[in-house]
């Protein structure tokens, strides 16, 4: 049973990792690191998922995980900050996380199922001491502390080992969620006001409140990543993503600045890779047919050739036309 | 009651579009140039460009005002121009209308401030923005195309760079607004 229930944990972190690897090459701001923590509260949660049997019953997790963050809060810290620094090396999760739990959770199987949620309670519990203290300390100035915090985490994963410090590493993680927290709030001003309604209504917009006690146990609000990575997400686009919007595949058509949806997004019309929406691209073609990227007159449009066949042979079209009914 | 307003104003409005189908749709293209033009103000403004810069006149976002200073190492170095871009409605499909405010003594600027320059013209592409538009005015002062010159005189005299220099701030005249 252990065998099975710890290796599959991995599993939906491995594919995430490899998500976050296509943001990483194109994005290298401070979205970057926002992906990150979304992809690690993401794999919190996911663990929590697979590994805890009782998810949907919140009843029976209650009890159980309190115990465990306070008997070995500093342990459940360690692994916290171990974990996710893992992953976002190499993706090597599996040594570590498949080590530790056990060695964390002496007992039996039930109690490593338990550490799975155990880390995932008490997360979830740092963060919420996390907001506060964050507003106690109200020294944060957005992108500069993801800065901070970045070089941070950069430094324990160094330190990987010692982790003699717990309570930097705690700072560290108030501050990455304060932040974050602050960065939602300073965009979409009214989630900030309603944080929990607001996770009800928009699930998917990018905006998951995995540090809530209560999001842990609602698995429907929780949106997975691949959903947030493929839906443009408004904060993005707020937050001085524009200098990275052109160089990575646009989220918006470059020519009427609108979201691209899915269809449009896999719309490549010209070999130059210049792309846009199928709005404009119709446009386009109407007008002048060239494309915008590289002035080169779009190719093989059925469009296009409908319209010359319209405009310039009506009269080859008649005499066909002509010969069939000879012919019948 | 109000949806009940909301209702048959939305009727009415159909009815409207129904029987003129042309001003919605004009509506419609000029809602997405404003979408346009915003993303290009808030991209312009986060690029922190130096010696370009450009803004929306008081409360029309079809008519920017531009600035471009003279980049360094040219007869041009230490001068700023003050320049206008008018929006069309198909905008980015057709080019914005960009003259010079201040007076630009320059080979391709004509007496009155008109550009001779290709991407306004005919190599427009709806992929240019404000942004590209004012870089390319600024690296078309450094580098004239003499060949087909709105002021010959300038032409004649961008040989003798020294003289030309002399010219440049003889004619410069800063704006004070």
């Amino acid at each position: 049973m252990v065998s099975d229930s710890i290796p599959t944990a991995p599993i939906p972190s491995a594919a995430n990792t490899k998500n976050l690897g296509k943001k990483k090459r194109t994005n290298r701001s401070a979205k970057l690191k926002q992906c990150k923590i979304d992809a690690r509260r993401e794999q919190w949660l996911s663990q929590g998922a697979v590994k805890n049997k009782g998810y949907k019953d919140g009843g029976d997790d209650n009890h159980a995980p309190p115990m465990h963050a306070r008997k070995d809060g500093k342990r459940s810290l360690e692994e916290l900050e171990m974990r996710p620094t893992g992953e976002e090396n190499d993706g090597s999760i599996h040594q570590d996380s498949d080590l530790e739990s056990p060695s964390y959770s002496p007992t039996s199987v039930n109690s490593s199922l338990l550490g799975g949620n155990n880390s995932g309670t008490h997360f979830t519990a740092s963060s919420s001491s996390s907001s506060s203290a964050g507003c106690c300390s109200g020294n944060i100035t957005g992108l500069d502390d993801w800065e901070a915090v970045a070089d941070a985490l950069a430094a324990d994963e160094k330190h990987q080992n010692l982790c003699s410090e717990t309570l930097p590493e705690h700072k560290t993680v108030v501050q990455m969620v304060s932040s974050c927290e602050m960065e939602y709030g300073s965009n979409l001003g009214t989630r900030e006001s309603k944080p929990e309604s607001a996770l009800l209504i928009s699930p998917a917009s990018g905006n998951s409140r995995a540090w809530r006690p209560d999001d842990a146990f609602r698995p429907q609000s929780l949106p997975n990543l691949s959903k947030q990575l493929s839906l443009p997400n408004p904060d993005r686009h707020c937050g001085g993503g524009i200098t990275w919007a052109r160089t990575a595949p646009p989220y918006s058509c470059p020519i009427c600045c609108e979201d691209l949806d899915l269809t449009d997004s896999s719309f490549i019309p010209c070999p130059c890779g210049f792309r846009l929406c199928l709005f404009c691209h119709k446009r386009i073609i109407e007008d002048d047919g060239r494309c915008p990227g590289c002035r080169k007159p779009y190719k093989c449009e059925s469009i296009e050739t409908e319209a010359r066949m319209l405009g310039g042979s009506l009269t080859l079209r008649l005499a066909r036309c002509c010969s069939m009914i000879e012919r019948s | 009651m109000a949806t009940v307003n909301g209702q048959t104003e939305t009727a009415q409005g159909n009815i409207n579009s129904a029987k003129q189908p042309l001003p919605p749709a004009k509506s419609v293209d000029s809602q997405s140039v404003l979408r346009r033009l915003q993303s290009e103000l808030m991209a312009l403004m986060m690029s922190g460009e130096s010696g370009i810069s450009a803004f929306p006149e008081e409360d029309n976002i079809f008519h920017w005002k531009g600035t471009i200073t003279g980049s360094k190492d040219t007869v041009f170095e230490g001068t700023e121009y003050k320049l206008s871009l008018s929006f069309p409605n198909d905008y980015p499909f057709k080019p914005p209308k960009v003259k010079f405010e201040t007076t630009c003594f320059h080979p391709n600027v004509d007496l009155h401030g008109n550009i001779c320059l290709d991407i306004l013209q005919d190599k427009w592409s709806s992929a240019y923005d404000v942004r590209t538009i004012l870089l390319s005015i600024q690296s078309l002062l450094g580098e004239p195309n003499n060949s087909s010159p709105l002021n010959p005189q300038a032409a004649q005299l961008w040989s003798n760079q020294e003289e030309y220099r002399k010219m440049v701030e003889k004619l410069y005249k800063p704006s004070s607004a």
